[in-house]
């Protein structure tokens, strides 16, 4: 089975190279890209993606308040937070909203192709 | 008189002539001039002929003239028996000096009124100097507050900005590694380990720039913040009777923070004492560790951020030293004024 995912991220150069990392694994498929908060909750609402990768740090919200509006409409949805802050803050922020998985930028792409399959399967 | 009592008294009276930096002269009851003295002469400009018999209130600046203070100042000689007063003066050429006066009230032996000695010193080179001084310090603090902001500003520039095109940069290197025939791959893999080295040389560099939170958390809080993110293994003792002011705060986090930064480059310790207490009105905080000590101690020396350290402590008013212990190891002591006290 095919994983549908939503990449939300401000940042162009991230937002292009996760989209080109996650389409590269067989088993998933971006089917959009949002450059903010609240973008990344329309996309949601029109795609209905199983993984939604959300930055923290968006214009119009942020990513815990993209992340709520998401859950509300289809509670069913797997965040996985993909963020530059790794501070005790910003995580309680997104686990508050409801987010299931915290990931530092940084981290190997591998690691984050298995935390968004972990997600799926979960 | 006794031939004794003579000579002291010519002595007496040659001592005070002589005496070049006080002017010290003699008023009668009435506040006209009746002795002068070279300290009088040198400071404010005028020949004993030239002087004597006038009323000393020409020495006032006419606003001083015109509020009646000369008069006053006499009359609270009189009833206090003497009184001190800092304040402008007039030489003879109209110039006017920073002057610290004491007028005394003189009485002879049945309690009759005399006149008054007056003392004088030219203390403008004095308040100059001390001006400077308070404008130096003013300097420095707008220096350490400019240099924070600053440092502050290219802390989120290289967070939001700098490591984060270098995170993408990183991503697209692990994902071309994978494509690529395996004789390129290990290149491909070596500037993938730079561009990661260079990304956590750059979080580090945001970790010790990055404001502390003081605002948020209070000092003691951060202090504990700081030394867990740093794994550094320390004992905080606070005991500060009041929590310092904001700046103070940051002046105080900063200088511990480039002490615990030297304790965990170099000085191999097993233990750390931080040490916060209130002395003479101010904060008084040690960093104490028993590691191999600092090779070298000369605070001028450019290393291990001493210079940073005092600049800091000095520029709000207080002091830093940096000592070592005899039991080996390194205390870095340090003490800033509670300005609000």
């Amino acid at each position: 089975m095919i994983v549908r995912v939503l990449i939300a991220d401000d940042d162009p150069l991230i937002r292009d190279v996760l989209r080109d990392v996650l389409d590269d694994e067989p088993d998933l498929e971006v089917v959009a890209v949002a450059a903010d908060a609240r973008e990344a909750v329309e996309l949601a609402g029109r795609h209905s993606p199983a993984v939604v990768v959300l930055d923290v740090r968006m214009p119009f919200g942020g990513g815990s308040h993209a992340a709520a509006q998401i859950l509300r409409r289809a509670p069913g949805t797997r965040i996985l937070a993909f963020s530059a802050y790794s501070d005790a803050g910003a995580v309680d922020d997104m686990r508050r909203a409801g987010v299931t998985d915290y990931l530092a930028k940084g981290v190997r792409n591998t690691e984050l192709v298995a935390a968004v399959r972990r997600l799926a399967g979960g | 008189m006794h031939p004794d009592a003579s000579r002291d008294n010519d002595l007496f009276r040659l001592l005070v002539q002589g005496v070049r930096d006080y002017a010290i002269f003699a008023l009668d009851p009435g506040g006209h001039i009746v002795s002068w003295n070279a300290g009088a002469a040198r400071i404010k400009g005028y020949a004993a002929e030239e002087i004597i018999g006038r009323h000393f209130s020409v020495f006032y600046p006419p606003e001083d003239v015109r509020s009646g203070k000369p008069e006053w100042e006499l009359r609270t000689a009189r009833a206090e028996g003497a009184i001190e007063d800092e304040g402008w003066r007039v030489r003879s050429d109209g110039t006017r000096f920073w002057a610290n006066v004491i007028i005394t009230a003189l009485y002879d032996d049945s309690g009759e009124l005399r006149g008054f000695g007056k003392v004088t010193r030219d203390m403008t080179e004095r308040r100059r100097a001390e001006q400077q001084l308070t404008d130096r310090r003013r300097l420095l603090a707008h220096l350490v507050e400019a240099q924070e902001r600053e440092r502050q500003r290219i802390a989120w520039d290289v967070h939001d900005d700098t490591i984060q095109a270098m995170v993408a940069v990183d991503m697209r290197l692990q994902l071309l590694a994978g494509k690529l025939p395996a004789e390129h791959r290990a290149t491909v893999d070596q500037l993938d380990g730079a561009v990661r080295a260079s990304i956590s040389r750059l979080r580090n560099l945001v970790f010790r720039v990055r404001p502390p939170g003081i605002e948020r958390h209070g000092l003691r809080d951060s202090l504990a913040v700081y030394l867990a993110d740093t794994s550094t293994a320390a004992e905080i003792r606070y005991a500060l009777e009041r929590e310092p002011g904001a700046d103070a705060a940051i002046t105080i986090f900063r200088i511990c923070q480039e002490a615990l930064t030297n304790v965990r480059k170099h000085a191999r310790a097993s233990s750390v004492l931080l040490e916060l207490s209130t002395a003479d009105r101010g904060f008084l905080v040690r960093v104490v560790d028993d590691g191999v000590g600092l090779p070298d101690l000369d605070p001028d020396a450019g290393h291990f951020g001493l210079i940073e350290m005092r600049e800091r402590a000095e520029s709000a008013g207080g002091w830093c030293t940096v000592l070592g212990r005899e039991s080996g190891g390194t205390v870095v002591e340090f003490w800033l004024p509670d300005v609000r006290s």
